[in-house]
């Protein structure tokens, strides 16, 4: 897939200055994001946390990417990310984490959504971009 | 430099588990590993976000590049993991 697709992100789903009591606190936080935007239903949090004990979504950078599992799919409404920085970090089983992207994807949505951020991470300048943002109009033009 | 192309038999593709299982193997062959689609950017084969910037889907072909002493053998052990669905008996997987 050479052509990243814009990611579909909208400035109230973006967080800049969370804070979270653990790695499951924070992916619930992404979870309610989503749920507030109106992309999923809530039995997609549940599915974010199993999906996250069954693998980590720890994708390096400082940057985790929670998302629910397969069987979760039906409780996506639309295909949507949600971003949320914690400027103190978050354990994630060990690595530390500053910038969780919440993913909900209809089928085989998600791989695309995951390529298009990573494309993004993968660019050290944009990756820090990212992690330092401050302002809600960085993360959107970095990740749009 | 010696190079393979084969389909993701994964039937998720490659993200998850599928994608972290084959980042840790290529992070233990003893050369450097490559991996694109098609004429894509190659990508370090032991980079999770490099891996998952390829986007793979189940059957899309991906090419593996290795330069040096025991390259070879490091392509097959990866060809060989690529063939396999490893998704297979995890029913929370997607």
């Amino acid at each position: 897939m050479p052509d990243a697709a814009p990611l579909p992100l909208e400035p109230r789903a973006v967080v800049l200055d969370a804070r979270a009591a653990g790695r499951d606190d924070a992916i619930r936080q992404c979870g309610e994001l989503l749920l507030a935007v109106g992309a999923i239903t809530e039995p997609y949090i549940a599915s974010m946390l199993e999906r996250e004990r069954s693998i980590s979504t720890y994708v390096g950078e400082g940057v985790a990417i929670p998302h629910g599992t397969a069987k979760a799919k039906q409780d996506v409404l639309r295909d949507a990310v949600c971003v949320v920085r914690f400027p103190e970090g978050v354990d994630w089983d060990g690595e530390r984490v500053g910038l969780c992207v919440g993913i909900a994807a209809k089928g085989n949505g998600h791989v695309a959504l995951l390529a298009a951020l990573a494309d993004v991470l993968l660019d050290p300048d944009r990756a820090r971009n990212l992690r330092e943002a401050t302002e809600v109009e960085t993360v959107m033009k970095e990740l749009l | 430099m010696p190079e393979r192309t084969v389909a993701v038999a994964s039937s998720s593709g490659l993200h998850a588990r599928p994608a972290k299982i084959f980042v840790q193997e290529a992070a233990r062959q003893g050369v450097r590993v490559r991996i694109r689609v098609g004429e894509g950017k190659p990508v370090p084969a032991s980079s999770m976000l490099g891996v998952l910037s390829l986007g793979a889907v189940h059957g899309t072909q991906v090419t593996l590049d290795a330069d040096g002493p025991g390259a070879e053998e490091a392509l097959d052990t990866l060809v060989k993991l690529l063939s396999r669905d490893l998704d297979a008996g995890e029913a929370v997987d997607g």
